[in-house]
């Protein structure tokens, strides 16, 4: 056991300081966190309620932790924070508001409008905040949709590829573990307004066990076995005086020949690509945001 | 025989280290004095009957640990021509070993111990050496290619050679070795012996360590010479033929002339360790140091080095992603 210490020792020193930076920069957000409050200043809101879990995924008691953390959270942000859970078609209500809505953007549509009816905002009435929407009901289309809805500042702060990956990370959840998932979308929320969140992640979990394997492959094959003793002789080991002779060598020219090849020069081309495009505007205000579907 | 110390009457070797004949029991040098008798069945020194192989010319009393010679193996058709004394001492190939085989992870605990290289033991192994003179005339057709581009038109040039060569080559001392209990494979990795440090054969170096007899003859062991021979001559050829993109040979002859051979003892320390019921022979050339062996390998250690690496790897990684996360 000593010999294999010995062996690990810097490996796992490494370990160590990783764990104790990782810690020392938690430690520092949460002091730095608990120093500065923002004041809210809407008064025209029209409720007190952050939690609408009208599918009724969560339990009462979760839907009053998740009340707690979203109230903290907001006076660190400065942001409303909304969550609605939903268990119905919006297609009809939806393309009422907006003729030829497309099914990914009912959430939307219904979004936007539940945070402008509610006058959110934390500055102001449709002010800077956030709205998640998740309706579990299956449409016709047989998907179940999501809205990340932004406004204010938010809009500002989140890009398309910054929805995308607060969206995966309430998706790696929601099935299996609704309360996690909206509890992740409070926490994230919160990283990102303070930018604590310089990096995304969006490596899955499991990839991360992939350079582990590929390195305890390499390790063992390289560990194996060793076979010692290479031939170390060469063709003059036992020449005598080192060095053989020559009587007779030449290389005699005979003949020459030349084939010529014509190149074709014409190339062909290709190409193409995708994109992605989020987001919507409102009758009221204006609204930024993007959707997933599972 | 047996060479005893005129000083102490203990039992005289021949130390790599002092490269001199020494008394271990007084420390004297060049001490020793032969003492003729004995005989393969019977201890010179201790009168012991002894047991030893067919093919054994010096070896150690089980009884009283004395190094003997046998002198009826060392005479006559098996007295060697020539014989490269130890210039490595046991405990400098055993360090040789664990150079080697310090940095390999997987060896199984005990591996190397001081209570099993104790057992390692030095050995003249019986070698016959050959001369050849070797004449090699090689002709063949060549080509050289050329390629290059003008406007929209690769040109192709590819010119035609005759290559002729008459090659003579003497080839001095060629080992092949005449032990059937050494692995020709592994003796043919323990070359090359660098043969300035070979002598006219003396017994006193084999006082100390163990010798065998050739077991095969020259005869029989012809081929292997030739063939390692008729490597080289190729080799030393095709250094010779250079630039060429193909090489056709249109004609090739080799005459290889054997013109000389000896019967040399060349040294060689022997370590075994015994692992999970199988012996792991690992060899040590008793001139230059070189080591010979495959390794064996303890799973257990292989199970908990591998699970220690992939929960590193995958705790840096994760640990790495956690920190960029929250910075």
């Amino acid at each position: 056991m000593k010999e294999y210490f010995k062996y690990f020792k810097w490996v796992y020193l490494a370990l160590a300081l990783m764990v104790l930076i990782l810690f020392s920069i938690r430690g520092a957000h949460s002091i730095s966190a608990k120093v500065k409050y923002y004041e809210r200043t809407n008064t025209e809101c029209l409720t007190t309620q952050r939690v609408f879990d009208y599918a009724d995924v969560l339990s009462d008691k979760e839907e009053k932790k998740l009340a707690g953390l979203i109230a903290k959270r907001e006076k660190q942000t400065g942001c409303d924070i909304v969550l609605v859970t939903l268990n119905e078609s919006l297609k009809e209500y939806a393309r009422e508001i907006e003729a030829g809505v497309p099914y990914d953007e009912f959430v939307r549509v219904f979004a936007e409008q539940f945070y402008e009816e509610n006058n959110f905002g934390y500055n102001e009435a449709n002010g800077d905040g956030v709205l998640l929407i998740d309706n579990w009901y299956r449409e016709d289309d047989g998907k179940v949709y999501t809205w990340f809805c932004t406004t204010g500042i938010v809009q500002d702060a989140y890009s398309d590829a910054d929805i995308d990956h607060i969206l995966d990370r309430v998706y790696q959840y929601v099935e299996k573990d609704p309360y996690r998932a909206y509890k992740t979308y409070v926490n994230d929320f919160y990283d990102d307004m303070l930018g604590k969140r310089i990096f995304h992640a969006d490596v899955p979990r499991a990839l991360i066990l992939l350079p582990g394997i590929i390195a305890t492959v390499i390790f063992i094959f390289m560990n194996w076995q060793s076979r010692s003793g290479e031939k170390t002789t060469t063709a003059a080991t036992y020449l005598s005086n080192g060095k053989e002779h020559f009587q007779n060598k030449q290389d005699i020219f005979i003949r020459k020949s030349v084939v010529k090849h014509h190149i074709d020069t014409s190339s062909g081309s290709g190409g193409g690509g995708g994109g992605h495009s989020s987001g919507g505007g409102g009758g009221g205000g204006s609204h930024g945001g993007g959707g997933h579907s599972r | 025989m047996i060479y005893k110390c005129k000083n102490c009457g203990g039992n005289a070797v021949y130390s790599p280290g002092k490269m001199k004949m020494y008394c271990p029991h007084c420390d004297g040098m060049d001490s020793e004095d032969i003492v003729q008798g004995g005989s393969v069945t019977q201890c010179v020194n201790c009168g012991a009957p002894i047991n030893v192989s067919r093919y054994t010319s010096s070896g150690r009393c089980e009884h009283c640990s004395s190094y003997i010679v046998f002198d009826e193996r060392i005479a006559g058709e098996y007295e060697p021509h020539l014989i490269l004394p130890f210039k490595v001492s046991k405990g400098l190939a055993a360090d040789r070993l664990h150079v080697e085989f310090k940095k390999k992870t997987f060896l199984p605990s005990g591996f190397l111990s001081e209570k099993s290289l104790e057992k390692m033991e030095g050995m003249y192994v019986p070698f016959w050496l050959y001369d050849y003179q070797v004449r090699y005339d090689f002709v063949g057709q060549g080509t050289k290619v050329r390629r290059w581009v003008s406007g929209d038109t690769e040109y192709v040039e590819t010119s035609y050679y005759d290559v002729i060569r008459k090659m003579d080559a003497d080839f001095d001392k060629v080992p092949a070795d005449a032990s059937i209990a050494m692995n020709d494979g592994e003796m043919d990795l323990m070359e090359p012996y660098y043969y300035q440090d070979l002598i006219d054969f003396d017994p006193k170096f084999m006082s100390g360590f163990f010798g065998e007899i050739y077991n095969q003859s020259a005869q029989e062991l012809e081929d292997r010479a030739r063939g390692k021979v008729r490597e080289s001559a190729e080799n030393l050829m095709q250094q010779s033929i250079n630039g060429y993109q193909t090489m056709k040979p249109v004609s090739r002859n080799i005459d290889m002339n054997r013109n000389g051979l000896q019967y040399a003892l060349l040294p060689v320390w022997t370590y075994l360790f015994q692992y999970k019921g199988q012996t792991w022979r690992f060899h040590v050339n008793g001139q230059t140091g070189k080591v010979v062996g495959k390794t064996p390998v303890s799973r257990g250690k292989v199970l908990l080095y591998a699970l220690s690496v992939f929960a590193s790897v995958s705790a840096f990684f994760y640990l790495a992603i956690s920190i960029l996360e929250v910075l």
